[in-house]
């Protein structure tokens, strides 16, 4: 059995904007292919192309020399690909054995499932991950009653039990303990003998090298270099992913504050906080201090800011201007003038299709008192709006009229009415427009002149070596490095997100 | 051992809660009504049950997957007209046998175009079901605008009285529709509709046939909620264009009290079979009980109110605990 897939030139958009401009990958049967590359870079939606998830705009796929194309994951898989998908692709309230064999289940030759087969047959694919898992998943075992990992490694079953020549392993890592990612690579190097071909997406550094043949990095949506990996270094393979022109000309407002020698006190302060994803971070924030979080992404950021916010439950303490808090809902947190701009502002962060006074006003209507005083409501959005210099038809106008910056702007202008002291920033300005992007940053070091504690969790790693005094990265719930000062260079970031240990201690 | 899991139990066995439910309620009746498990007076329940536990389980199978039909009283009703002005008070064995397989063949049509708009259009199934609810009800109005019409005694009787080995008719049709279940349950279509009602997205990825399973569980509650009607239509002699409008509501009840969430893909069939035996029982709990009839509604709903929420407050419960 030989199979060989070609990428070429790939082109893929998400609306106007472009996620991949010219993707290439190589597979044959019998190697690893580790495909690699920063945030954004498009490594996600390369593997979406492959496995028929999304259809290309551009370029071609060859597979064994013939060009192919799916208009479905079903059409892939019948061309023997399979994906194990980061997110996961199960039925929480069906069984193991239910899920992995679903629309293949064994039968009886009255119509019914053989139950008995498929049990035999599952417990042979738990067998290839037996000793890694705790003796509760079982073929019977419902899958919302799985931990993360032994969801993984089911949705990993799932997919060998295509017995697919071309095996897709996008992030499948992420979620698996070292005993788990070492049977895996002895499963995948027993696959890769009989003849599968397999692709590696992965974040961690040291694993591409202990699993990869080859290698191809992308960056900003373009293949950018492809090879052996016993040809390349880490060092290099980094380098490969980072970019060397920049966009933006950032100032650092805060940076020379401190040099002036104000002396800010702690405002926040974490100790060992601990959540499904977080595993124990401590950090100190100043006030006036712009605390960036980098890392890639779902590494815990998100978790992170929630926790702060007191919408997630966490263990460990928090300490606000060295008083203990505990907050059990947003709204303690906003009595103690925290403010959080959410990840998803279509959902989390907005209305959407509620006007954009109300969306302004929404955490400040108590100050309008009964009847409400709308005159003043409405001025003092207008004042908002003004500041923020947001281009709307009008306050009565739907926040979905308007444009993903100006919506962001929104998001932000609801909590300036309240002046918080601490902005929890979770990726502002993901989709944001370039223009947008330069006010928010003049926003940023404005409130933090003002002496405000801004955690700004940023998946463009210029942003935050822009912006921050002082940037946590994170990896696998934990704080991977801290850079600040000459150890706050793009290399060392992603050095650090990728996990690679000596990348940057500050 | 694992400790005892709540959670486990209802996924388990969905009907755990429903069958708890029934077992309180038979006792408060049996208190009530000494002689309830004498023949006549279990047949004489039964058969009232019959139509609202056939009713539920077509309901069941649509929730499954993760729908609702508000359109299954109207298809009663239709049912209910079509015998009682078509086969008439003196009409033959002969010409009530065809009706009952017009009836059948329209319930089936009535759920085909309910699950076209809402598997193959993509419409959601709550409005979808709302408004063609009104379009069977009109639809039975318009066969009979009065009530009145009616099926031949002796055919009616047949239903009312038949009581194999000294069993309730309607025992019988409770074990063969849990006999199909069981059957359906373990078939790949089976798995596919829990499936769709569990993670439509994840069953469509893994190549599951979702629309026509979405469309066929519609169909198969058109065909219950026919045979619901058929029954209603033997028990009452008569007809109503109107019977069928106070089920509706009913049958979901059953459905939530018998353990199959209204989100999809929890629960099963038995379930909402108990449920619905448990409604009616309550329903006879009331009456005994001498309640004014202004209070009945009341008591009736809180009963409800109080079941259906009983399930939820063990899970509170069990949170705060943890």
């Amino acid at each position: 059995m030989s199979v060989s897939l070609s990428a070429r030139n790939i082109v893929k958009r998400y609306g106007g904007v472009v996620a991949l401009s010219d993707g290439n990958l190589d597979i044959h049967s019998g190697e690893v292919v580790a495909l690699i590359g920063a945030n954004g870079s498009g490594k996600s939606t390369m593997s979406k192309v492959i496995n028929g998830v999304v259809v290309l705009d551009g370029g071609q796929l060859l597979l064994d020399g013939k060009p192919v194309r799916f208009s479905s994951p079903q059409a892939a898989r019948k061309m023997g690909i399979a994906t194990v998908f980061q997110e996961l692709s199960l039925v929480p309230k069906m069984t193991v054995a239910d899920n992995i064999w679903l629309t293949r289940e064994p039968l009886k030759t009255n119509g019914m499932i053989d139950r008995k087969v498929m049990r035999e047959k599952t417990e042979a694919l738990l067998d290839l991950f037996s000793g890694t898992f705790k003796a509760d998943l079982r073929p019977e075992t419902l899958v919302s009653d799985l931990h993360p990992d032994e969801k993984q490694i089911v949705e990993i079953l799932k997919a060998i039990s295509l017995n697919p020549n071309i095996l897709i392993l996008d992030e499948a890592t992420a979620s698996l303990d070292s005993r788990q990612v070492e049977r895996l690579f002895e499963l995948v190097k027993r696959w890769k003998e009989e003849g599968k071909a397999i692709v590696f997406v992965s974040h961690r550094m040291e694993e591409i090298f202990r699993i990869a043949d080859r290698y191809s990095v992308l960056r900003n949506g373009k293949t950018v270099g492809q090879g052996d990996i016993k040809d390349i270094t880490e060092k290099d393979l980094i380098q490969l992913m980072t970019e060397k022109e920049k966009v933006f000309q950032f100032t650092k407002a805060a940076a020379t504050e401190e040099t002036n020698g104000v002396d800010h006190q702690v405002y926040l302060e974490v100790e060992n906080l601990t959540t499904e994803t977080l595993r124990g971070i401590s950090l100190k924030v100043k006030q006036g201090e712009l605390l960036g979080i980098g890392g890639l992404q779902g590494q815990g950021q998100r978790d992170l800011l929630l926790a702060l916010f007191g919408d997630i439950p966490y263990q460990g303490t928090v300490r606000i201007k060295g008083e203990v808090v505990r907050f059990k809902h947003p709204r303690q947190a906003m009595q103690k003038k925290l403010a959080l701009v959410p990840g998803d502002r279509a959902k989390e962060g907005l209305l959407y299709i509620r006007s954009i006074l109300e969306n302004f006003l929404l955490p400040s209507w108590q100050k309008y008192g009964f009847p409400l005083k709308m005159k003043l409501a409405k001025r003092d959005a207008l004042a908002i709006s003004e500041r923020l210099s947001l281009v709307m038809s009008g306050l009565m106008a739907p926040v979905s009229s308007l444009s993903g910056g100006n919506a962001q702007k929104v998001v932000i202008g609801k909590w300036l009415l309240r002046d918080p002291d601490c902005y929890l920033l979770d990726d502002p300005t993901k989709g944001v427009d370039v223009n947008t992007k330069a006010e928010f940053y003049a926003l940023l070091t404005d409130l933090s002149q003002q002496g405000k504690s801004i955690l700004f969790y940023s998946s463009d790693d210029d942003e935050l070596i822009g912006l921050c005094d002082r940037v946590i990265v994170l990896h696998d719930g934990k704080i991977r490095a801290e850079l600040k000062g000459a150890s706050l260079t793009k290399e060392n970031l992603i050095a650090a997100s990728m996990g690679v240990s000596n990348g940057g201690e500050a | 051992m694992k400790r005892f899991s709540w959670d486990e139990m209802m996924n388990r066995y969905p009907a755990f809660f429903a069958i708890l439910l029934l077992v309180v309620a038979l006792i408060i009746n049996l208190i009530l009504q000494p002689n309830m498990f004498a023949r006549d007076t279990l047949n004489s329940n039964m058969r009232v049950f019959l139509p609202m536990i056939l009713l539920a389980a077509g309901q069941a199978v649509v929730i499954l997957g993760g729908g609702i039909d508000i359109s299954v009283g109207g298809i009663v009703s239709i049912v209910n007209t079509i015998l009682a002005t078509q086969v008439g008070l003196n009409g033959s064995p002969e010409k009530m046998w065809a009706y009952v397989l017009v009836s059948l063949a329209a319930g089936i049509l009535a759920g085909a175009i309910n699950g076209f708009f809402i598997a193959f259009l993509r419409l959601q199934p709550i409005i979808t079901t709302y408004a063609t609810s009104f379009l069977y009800v009109g639809f039975a109005l318009f066969i009979l605008p009065n009530p009145g019409g009616g099926i031949p005694a002796d055919i009616a009787n047949v239903y009312r009285n038949t009581t194999p080995l000294g069993l309730p008719l309607a025992f019988y049709v409770i074990a063969v529709v849990l006999v199909i279940w069981m059957y359906i349950r373990s078939t790949r279509f089976g798995n596919y509709l829990y499936a769709v009602g569990g993670n439509a997205e994840a069953a469509y990825e893994t190549a599951v046939p979702v629309t026509w399973v979405l469309f066929s569980t519609y169909v198969v509650s058109g065909f219950m909620a026919a045979l619901a009607g058929i029954a209603i239509t033997m028990l009452s002699g008569s007809g109503n264009a109107e019977i069928g409008v106070p089920m509706t509501l009913t049958s979901i009840t059953a459905v939530v009290i018998g353990g199959t969430a209204l989100s999809g893909g929890v629960g099963g069939v038995a379930g909402p079979v108990v449920g619905a035996i448990t409604l009616g029982i309550i329903q006879n709990i009331i009456s005994f009980s001498r309640i004014d009839t202004w209070w009945e509604t009341f008591v009736k709903a809180t009963i409800i109110v109080v079941a259906l929420a009983a399930p939820g407050m063990i899970n509170l419960l069990r949170r705060k605990k943890l």
